[in-house]
């Protein structure tokens, strides 16, 4: 069937949806096996999650919330955790790839699609860009401790000044594109994170993430805790804001359950595990850190790049253990970068397969199987924001596209379950609609929370994004042409021919 | 066109032998035996004290010619000869004889660290690949054609760049002088995407704009080989999607007589046929015998 789009009224077409793909849709035998457990679920989102974050968020929130960061981690985990309960449902309902943007597409329609792409860039895209310039600092740290060596200021951080005004002295952040570049290398060639590597990553970051917290435990100092409220709820809920961003990654526990045997009863549990192991390590992480050096410190220069490694030096008065820290954080924090970055190639090739973008995107290689185009473009697009803006705005923007994402998944999951009642639900989560409304409000506390600046960065670049639908996207759609469900519905269709 | 077979002593797998003969059949040349003995010291050595070894892998190496000999004697229809070479190295003694003999083609083995009927490349055939300037035949271990057995059809792994266009067109040149079938085949070997990642199926959509442009290709494919005189019923066109290579392999039904023809994913001269990752990885879940096609260019 053919719907030209001069049939359809601009205000349809803003509303209309991808046709959800049911599940009896498919043929017998071809689900996918149901092989994963429950425990490896936990280890996906563990792994995911731990890493991302916690190698640098100390420094961006200690200071907005003083010692009560710790209350904002439990904040900001107790949003994600909702978040990532909604997602499951969503993703086991709607079988498709894509992440949040293709969830949207079905469930919410072609314009909060749109929106909700422009969100999952940020997530994906400028994630990939901030974690590179955190490695970037563990980097010159391991380097200095290894071979006596720093890169110089130019070539270490970007010239934009940060939030505070004060010049950096640099120039470009090199380490950090030239690991976007190395990551980028890796995805041409069809390099993909297995499981076993997942495993190691994951037993090095909380290897050395325990080391951090018993090493800075010995330099206990209680009165660092004595002004626990001190900055007051807002400051509170502010670094929450901040410290969300370190919890992204739980969501792959939502997204691979449909791999998981009985994913009613495994993927809350998978999803409270990993929870509950990723929310100790970062309180463990923060108390410890706060054990040792005063709130004060965090706000420093010195805490800036490199900061756990920092403490351990300044703790033990040898650089051994904050060499061993910042050589973990290198190996690990690569891995994310890698993963990060593939994700978003791949979002990017969904929103390419809808139209929403060129067709370029959706390219692939005959030789590598990997749609080279893509990979290219968007490692440029991320090299360069690694290389020249500073980590600072990194953080909150990241966080911000996130929350509205997870808040409009929640606002899904109460749609969907209204206007398709019906649909076969693997996972249908607990507690509805107590938990999506209290998702939705945990997302929004957060999110007013977010400095200004953020705001206008935010809105800025989803009207952006919208403009770009107006002009290009919203004419070359694929639903303009077609609304067949084998077409624009991702079935499994192509088991063999 | 001299097929030259490189025969070890003293082994029980026939297999390079029986191919060798096999591919003589099907293209009518005649096949070579070639066993590479041990060398001595290249310089004199003090009382010459070498001259025991000498002589002993003279008489090896002729001995080794006789029994080559007598086991040809059971593909009579097939017109063979056996020589011996005394060289430090089997890859290198083989390639020299292809070169002074102008040899079509080079027919090794599996060697004895895979299970009967599997295809290993050994460290020998390797190297071979790297530097032959001919296919290199290669059977799996324990390899028997059986009498007048011949060559019935070539799957050619085909995935629709330059490199497997070439290898198609000098495939179906081949294939002509065979009267045998060309079976086409696309593996889309679906790969895992990246769990953390939180994109699910992320890697579906890849794969199916690939299998897609695959198939636009084959389509081409089979024009262009109708062109070239095939009929309908000599060309078939096929994809597999699977998730593992062993997988794929099993997917497709294979006879007697069939072969399986892969290329070089590499242009470069130094290159030559050094094996591209899929290449290499189809050769070690191919059930029939495989011939990898050197140094195709692309474009």
């Amino acid at each position: 069937m053919s719907v030209h789009p001069r049939h359809q009224s601009f205000g349809d077409q803003l509303r209309r949806r991808k046709p959800v793909v049911f599940r009896q849709h498919h043929r017998p035998g071809e689900e996918l096996a149901r092989t994963l457990t429950t425990f490896q679920l936990m280890m996906f989102g563990v792994g995911a999650t731990v890493g991302t974050g916690i190698f640098f968020v100390l420094s961006e929130s200690v200071p907005e919330a003083g010692p009560g960061v710790v209350l904002s981690f439990l904040i900001a985990g107790l949003a994600a955790g909702l978040s990532a309960l909604c997602y499951a449902e969503l993703a086991s309902a709607i079988p498709v790839s894509g992440s949040t943007y293709s969830y949207a597409y079905h469930a919410l329609g072609e314009l909060v699609a749109v929106i909700i792409a422009g969100c999952v860039l940020l997530e994906y895209g400028v994630a990939t860009s901030a974690v590179a310039v955190g490695w970037s600092g563990y980097f010159n740290e391991l380097l200095h401790a290894t071979l006596g060596l720093r890169l110089p200021e130019a070539l270490s951080s970007s010239f934009l000044p940060g939030p505070d005004g004060v010049a950096t002295g640099g120039l470009i952040n090199l380490p950090a594109v030239v690991l976007v570049l190395l990551c980028m290398l890796l995805l041409l060639r069809g390099a993909t994170e297995s499981a076993r590597v997942n495993t190691i990553m994951v037993l090095i970051k909380l290897g050395v993430l325990l080391i951090f917290s018993v090493i800075a435990f010995t330099a206990w100092q209680g009165d660092h805790f004595s002004n626990f409220m001190g900055s007051g709820i807002g400051g509170i809920t502010a670094a929450a804001g901040t410290i969300f961003f370190s919890f992204i990654g739980l969501d792959a526990v939502a997204t691979a359950g449909e791999e998981v045997k009985d994913p009613q009863r495994a993927l809350p549990r998978a999803i409270m595990g990993a929870l509950v192991i990723v929310t100790t390590v970062y309180i463990l992480v923060a108390v410890a850190g706060l054990s040792a050096k005063s709130a004060d410190w965090f706000s420093t220069e010195e805490a800036q790049a490199a900061g756990l490694s920092q403490i351990l030096n300044d703790v033990t008065g040898t650089q051994v253990w904050g060499t061993v820290l910042a050589a973990g954080a290198v190996i690990s924090i690569f891995s994310v970068t890698l993963v990060t970055l593939y994700g978003q190639t791949r979002i990017l090739f969904a929103i390419g397969r809808d139209g929403l973008i060129s067709k370029r995107f959706t390219e692939v290689s005959p030789r590598t199987m990997t749609p080279n185009f893509n990979v290219v473009v968007v490692s440029i697009v991320v090299a360069l924001i690694a290389g020249f803006v500073p980590a600072d705005y990194l953080w909150d923007t990241v966080s911000i596209g996130t929350l509205v994402a997870f808040s409009v998944v929640a606002l899904g999951v109460l749609i969907l379950r209204r206007t398709h009642p019906d649909l076969e639900r693997p996972f249908r989560m607990p507690g509805y609609p107590v938990t999506p409304v209290l998702t939705i409000l945990a997302c929004v506390w957060i999110l007013i929370k977010l400095p200004l600046i953020t705001w206008v960065i935010f809105l800025t670049w989803i009207a952006l994004c919208v403009a770009f639908y107006l002009v290009y996207g919203r004419r070359r759609a694929t639903l303009n042409f077609t609304t067949d469900p084998e077409v624009v519905g991702e079935s499994r269709d192509d088991e063999e021919k | 066109m001299t097929f030259v077979v490189g025969y070890r002593p003293h082994k029980d797998d026939e297999g390079p032998l029986e191919l060798a003969c096999q591919l003589a059949r099907a293209y009518g040349s005649p096949v070579e035996a070639l066993t590479v003995v041990p060398q001595g010291w290249p310089t004199a050595v003090a009382g010459d004290t070498d001259r025991e070894f000498r002589r002993w892998a003279v008489e090896e190496g002729q001995a080794c010619a006789v029994e080559a000999l007598e086991r040809l004697a059971a593909h009579p229809d097939v017109e063979a000869t056996a020589s011996w070479v005394s060289a430090r190295s089997v890859p290198q003694a083989l390639l020299d004889r292809v070169d002074a003999v102008d040899a079509g083609l080079v027919v090794v083995g599996s060697g004895e660290e895979v299970a009967t009927g599997q295809v290993a490349v050994t460290s020998k055939t390797d190297r071979l690949l790297h530097s032959s300037p001919v296919p290199v035949a290669i059977a799996p271990r324990g390899y028997r054609a059986g009498e007048a057995a011949t060559v019935t059809r070539a799957t050619v792994a085909f995935r629709g760049d330059d490199t497997t266009w070439n290898l198609l067109d000098r495939v179906a040149g081949i294939v002509r002088e065979t009267q045998s079938s060309i079976r086409v085949v696309t593996f889309a070997i679906r790969r895992g995407g990246m769990y953390t990642s939180g994109v699910p199926r992320a890697e579906d959509p890849v794969l199916r704009s690939w299998v897609a442009h695959a198939e636009e290709e084959q389509a081409r494919a089979r024009d262009h080989l109708t062109e070239q005189g095939f009929t309908d019923d000599e060309v078939e066109c096929l994809t597999v999607v699977a998730g593992s290579w062993g997988g794929a392999m099993d997917r497709l039904e294979w006879g007697r007589g069939d072969l399986l023809v892969l290329g070089s994913s590499f242009s470069h001269r130094l290159a030559q046929v050094f094996l591209g990752s899929s290449a290499a990885k189809i050769l070690r879940h191919s059930p029939v015998p495989v011939i990898v096609v050197p140094g195709l260019r692309a474009g």
